[in-house]
């Protein structure tokens, strides 16, 4: 019977609003005690103690990345154990993998395929349409029961109005969310028949002018909501829009959540931190989908993050080998990895005074629960000790080079704040050498 | 190298171009004075006998590979690597290696290991070139990317323009066409709009690229407007293989309301002068009789003095990667 405790750290705990400096005792994979002044002498009386130095630490709860492709370049355990380096301890994959989640059995598989206690927890979308051919719907009740926790045709957008409204309806009565990737593919020349002389390369506007590629309208993202709220409003379902990333999107979502809808929405760190000048040099590694936008659309996802239109921050990882990308623009593929570099970018945020820290942890724990009807991740006596700690502070530089997942489009940038430790289920999933040199012998 | 200064007296033209690179990517980003050296070295050239000694370049390799069908261009380019007493070999990869699999970065480093001094690339990708200059070690130029430039083009139609108005300073020139797909549009806005000259695009507007006024340049959706007071109209091949049937209605409506005739050809400066890049569809973008008419046509001149502009392109790579 071991307790581990956390002496001097900062817990920062949104599901109770809870922002001080505490003492955290683990005993098992429970957390027993969280308490300002600490008697030692309680919990080393019959019981093997390991102390833990955290003066200048931070403690909250584990991240949940709802947005995760698990590309060719992975396997889920790779991911799962690169996640948990990473600060997250849940994680949602998307169905558009090999082979596609459209169906009980393979929810089901890929649950107990997971399952670990060393490891971040893995949820599921189920496929939203059969073969995520955006015809028919696949059997979401059926899913909804091995325990998908929501819907989406993946990167493609449901774009029959009829099979959205089906959908939409069907989902109340199993209560779980629509997740939408918000794009017109007509109009940015991505459906199945578009040929390569109208495929959307990149947002549309001068740079795509002075490049020769293929604009993609900004507009194409929030013309599909505009009809999807109207469907939402129709049936009364929770309508969910992934990595929002233009202006007029944010306001169309503040204005639909202001007459009560049930509408939630994420974005990702390239949205609220890159531009498309980035793409000036052709680089592939800021070929994404939704492609990267204006200055002024990057503004309004900021501003959309401040005033709580944006729920939730997700990595959106879609990771790429080097092979794909080494390409001409037009054939490399499209996107870039994310959960390396999610916890730092988010946390850059409250670096740049945009929110505080509270609001930045809330919008990788407790609102991703949220909008998935999750129990709330929360660093709570009698909890399971799930939570992450680390340095708020300490600078870094992203390298490429010293990650595992590529293309990273934030190669050189500076950012702060840094994970030490990963607790799941009360086991060390991670913890890097720092945080094991702070024991206190 | 002696033997030059004997041919001509300006000093400017009698020696190669130094360029800051030892790439021809784009002309976005080039200096006038750059531009200006190559389009001197290169009207010297023009008026060199055909038969004169510039084999300036002997042993030097010249590979030209092409992933997008070309004859005019193709052929240019060799005659002027030929003309400097470069080997040339001509590579058409249109196909082979791409559905062979091999990626574009291993064909590339394929050619390269072979040592060439220049590679002379056309792909039907946009920044294609780019990549190429980013990996090997030897100098590219572009002879066309996707939809986005065509420097050598642009260097050869003003090249053209000098040698028949005198300056490009001040002139009036419309582009006339399908700008949205086309590379030679943009090299030529690039450079135009760098030597001073007031440039006008013209296009319907579903091949109107979007910003494109803030490239320095004003559009117009109405041709007789667009080419008013031109001093030269430059006209650019409807890119039917790059369309999906939503831009044009026909080609007779196009040519209705964007092909040139005598008529709106009248809204133009008097002594206006034609241009197209080739290859032409007449009777879509220019009437046929207004294509040959010697005296406003330069489409021939323009092929023309596509030679000596590439000659004067090739000789200043070498010497700008000699000096570097």
């Amino acid at each position: 019977m071991t307790n581990t405790i956390f002496k001097s750290i900062k817990l920062i705990n949104p599901a109770t609003n809870f922002n001080q400096k505490v003492n955290v005792v683990i005993h098992n994979e429970t957390i027993i005690n969280i308490s300002k002044d600490l008697n030692l002498e309680k919990f080393n009386k019959d019981n093997k103690t390991i102390i833990y130095d955290c003066e200048g630490l931070t403690m909250s709860p584990g991240i949940f990345d709802m947005r995760v492709n698990i590309g060719k370049t992975e396997n889920l355990k790779f991911t799962q154990i690169t996640a948990a380096e990473s600060g997250i301890t849940s994680m949602a994959i998307l169905p558009n993998q090999t082979p596609k989640l459209n169906n009980p059995s393979i929810i089901d598989h890929i649950k107990r395929q997971s399952e670990d206690i060393y490891l971040p927890k893995v949820m599921v979308y189920g496929a939203a349409t059969k073969d995520l051919n955006g015809l028919e719907m696949s059997e979401i009740g059926l899913m909804s029961e091995m325990g998908a926790i929501g819907f989406t045709n993946g990167n493609k957008s449901i774009k029959n109005s009829l099979v959205m409204r089906r959908l939409m309806s069907y989902a109340t009565m199993i209560n779980r969310p629509i997740i939408q990737h918000a794009e017109d593919e007509d109009l940015s020349g991505l459906n199945q028949a578009s040929t390569t002389s109208i495929r959307g390369e990149m947002n549309e506007g001068e740079i795509s002018t002075r490049l020769g590629l293929i604009g993609i309208p900004a507009c194409a993202e929030v013309i599909m909501i505009e009809r999807d709220i109207r469907l939402a409003k129709l049936t009364g379902a929770h309508y969910h829009i992934a990595h929002v990333s233009t202006r007029d999107a944010v306001n169309v979502i503040r204005e639909a959540k202001k007459s009560g809808l049930n509408i939630t929405c994420d974005t990702a760190p390239p949205y609220f931190l890159l531009n498309e000048n980035k793409l000036l040099t052709y680089n592939t590694a800021f070929k994404l989908s939704p492609p990267l936008r204006s200055e002024d659309d990057r503004l309004a996802i900021v501003e959309g993050i401040q005033d709580g239109t944006i729920d939730a921050i997700a990595s959106d990882h879609r990771a790429r080998s080097k092979d794909t990308k080494a390409q001409p623009f037009s054939a490399a593929s499209v996107g870039a990895s994310g959960i390396e570099t999610l916890f730092s970018l988010t946390l850059g945020l409250v670096h740049k005074k945009i929110i505080d820290i509270n609001k930045a942890i809330s919008f990788l724990t407790i609102n991703p629960a949220k909008i998935h009807g999750i129990d709330n991740p929360s660093v709570e006596e009698e909890k399971v000790a799930d939570f992450i700690v680390f340095d708020e502070n300490e600078p870094h530089t992203i390298k490429q080079e010293n990650l595992k997942t590529s293309p990273t489009p934030f190669d050189g940038e500076k950012i702060y704040g840094k994970i030490l430790a990963t607790y799941i289920n009360g086991q060390v999933a991670f913890m890097n050498q720092v945080f094991k040199n702070k024991i206190i012998k | 190298m002696n033997k030059l200064s004997k041919n001509n007296s300006k000093v400017n033209k009698s020696s190669p171009v130094k360029l800051s690179s030892h790439h021809l990517l784009a002309i976005e980003g080039m200096q006038k004075t750059e531009i200006q050296k190559l389009l001197d070295r290169a009207d010297y050239f023009a008026n060199l006998d055909k038969h004169a000694d510039t084999k300036y370049l002997s042993g030097y390799v010249v590979l030209n590979v092409f992933f997008e069908n070309s004859t005019r261009t193709r052929v240019s380019f060799e005659l002027a690597a030929r003309r400097l007493g470069a080997e040339v070999i001509n590579i058409s990869l249109i196909n082979s290696s791409i559905k062979k699999g091999e990626s574009l970065l291993d064909t590339a480093s394929t050619l390269n290991a072979m040592k060439p001094d220049l590679l002379i690339v056309r792909h039907p990708h946009s920044g294609a070139p780019l990549l190429f200059a980013e990996y090997l070690s030897c100098s590219i130029i572009n002879a066309g990317d996707g939809r986005h430039e065509h420097p050598t083009q642009a260097l050869l139609d003003a090249l053209t323009i000098k040698r028949r108005i005198g300056y490009l300073e001040g002139l009036k020139i419309s582009i006339c066409g399908d700008i949205s797909n086309s590379r030679v549009a943009r090299s030529n806005i690039h450079l135009l709009t760098t030597m001073g000259a007031e440039v006008r695009c013209v296009a319907p507007s579903t091949l109107m690229p979007s910003s494109l006024e803030k490239l320095g340049i004003k559009c117009f959706n109405d041709m007789k407007e667009g080419i008013k007071d031109a001093d030269v109209v430059m006209l650019l091949r409807l890119q039917n293989e790059r369309m999906s049937g939503t831009e044009n209605p026909s080609e007779r409506e196009y040519f209705k309301f964007f092909g040139l005739d005598e008529t709106k050809l009248s809204m133009a400066s008097p002594n206006a002068v034609i241009m197209h890049p080739g290859p032409m569809n007449r009777g879509v973008e220019i009437a046929s009789a207004l294509a040959d008419d010697s005296n406003r046509s330069l489409i021939k001149t323009q092929v023309e003095m596509g030679v000596a502009v590439r000659m004067s392109i090739i000789e200043a790579l070498n010497h700008s990667k000699n000096k570097t």
